[in-house]
């Protein structure tokens, strides 16, 4: 269940998702925070067992924290990646998968990057991608608008309308739409909680 | 004076609060041949003799690579710079196994600093005889450190190790200028290098600039300039 998005554009990343918790057939919640911040530049945006992906974020943040402090330098987003990938690979391998997909996106000294984490600890670098039930539709609207030539503010709307797309046909997604915006000038939060409920 | 039953091989306070067996160990490596290093402008390097070349034996490496970005130097006994060596570029090995990217400077230079650190915790066990010095790049930029026994780190824009460091380092204090270049470094650090040591043995030069670390003979290294 859930949809999330994350968009490769010029100036920066966004990601987006869908606000609804399923439990079985029912809405668990409406108002489900999906969207992490891992340091200013950095953000996850999770689909799945919520309880293993909260887990994931927490232990990564903790970690990229620690490293940061130890270095003296921030991670790159392809550091984030690997970290979390390193857990799903060994939880896949102990015969005890965390059952999450986590889309990295953010901005370090290479550019805005954006990076897809599967259960079984595949990373892959995306100019855009989507998770959950939802995506399907999402991708629709994603393969018929993306352009590399986007700018922040256009992958913003680019990413509420895959995710409203997504939240018109599939059961699993709903209840709103949160959109986080990273640029190097920092990091913004929309709430669209409005839309197509 | 150091009081009776302290200087044995056990690692424990002497009654003024020194580990005598650490100094000692401290005083191992300052028998070592020299390393100098410097930073300069866009890039860092490290020079070092090497041994008096014997006909009948290959000669023998001063500097190590640890990974494509970082080398090592050492100055103390050859097997405990060996085994820091190792554990060095399992270090790097294990960083890249994690991020798929070359390991820091910094990481390194301190998850070296712990391993040696262990060994002035621990009684029956012998501190390591070693001074290092580890150049590298990285995407932060090119640095320079060096590690002693006790597990102290230091970095700075000059550093010399070893035999007669001392006179190495007041021959970098006074030479030393913040717009040095490639070759201006490496002039600089084989005068401080000289002054510590004399010898005919050829002279090994490791560089460090942009995101990787090379070593060559020094003749190879005064035909570089500085990218």
């Amino acid at each position: 269940m859930t949809t999330i998005v994350a968009i490769r554009c010029t100036d920066g990343v966004v990601l987006a998702s869908d606000r609804r918790a399923s439990k079985g057939g029912m809405i668990g919640s409406k108002v489900v925070k999906k969207i992490y911040e891992i340091d200013s530049k950095k953000a996850v945006a999770i689909a799945g067992q919520l309880s293993d992906a909260n887990y994931l974020v927490n232990l990564v943040k903790a970690e990229a924290k620690l490293i940061e402090f130890n270095r003296g330098f921030p991670l790159t987003v392809k550091e984030v990646s690997k970290l979390l990938s390193n857990m799903l690979y060994s939880g896949m391998r102990s015969y005890a998968p965390y059952i999450t997909e986590l889309l990295v996106a953010g901005i370090d000294e290479t550019g805005p990057k954006v990076f897809e984490a599967d259960i079984s600890g595949a990373v892959t670098e995306e100019m855009f991608t989507s998770s959950g039930s939802g995506s399907p539709m999402a991708y629709g609207v994603l393969e018929a608008s993306y352009r590399q030539d986007l700018t922040v503010e256009e992958g913003a709307e680019i990413a509420k309308r895959a995710v409203k797309s997504a939240m018109e046909r599939d059961p699993g997604s709903g209840n709103g739409i949160q959109v986080y915006k990273i640029t190097e000038r920092g990091s913004e939060i929309e709430e669209n909680g409005g839309v197509a409920q | 004076m150091i009081p009776k039953g302290y200087e044995g091989p056990y690692l424990m306070y002497a009654p003024d609060g020194r580990l005598v067996q650490v100094e000692y160990a401290a005083e191992a490596a300052k028998y070592g041949s020299p390393v100098v290093a410097v930073r300069a402008n866009g890039c860092a390097v490290m020079v070092a003799r090497t041994k008096e070349p014997d006909p009948l034996l290959d000669p023998m490496e001063k500097i190590h690579m640890v990974d494509e970005n970082i080398g090592i130097a050492g100055a103390g006994f050859t097997g405990d710079i060996q085994l820091l060596v190792d554990q060095a570029r399992v270090d790097a090995q294990r960083h890249r196994i994690i991020f798929e990217d070359p390991i820091d400077v910094k990481t390194l230079v301190s998850q070296l600093g712990q391993f040696m650190y262990q060994f002035t915790r621990y009684g029956n066990i012998r501190p390591l005889g070693a001074s290092l010095i580890v150049i590298g790049s990285d995407r932060i930029g090119r640095h320079i450190y060096q590690l002693d026994t006790r597990g102290l780190i230091l970095s700075g824009k000059a550093l010399a190790i070893g035999k007669n460091s001392d006179s190495a380092i007041s021959v970098l204090r006074e030479g030393y200028k913040p717009d040095l270049d490639l070759r201006g470094a490496i002039d600089l650090a084989v005068k401080a290098l000289s002054e510590a040591e004399d010898g005919e043995s050829p002279v090994e030069v490791g560089i460090a600039t942009g995101y990787s670390f090379r070593k060559m003979p020094l003749t190879e290294a005064q035909r570089l300039g500085c990218r």
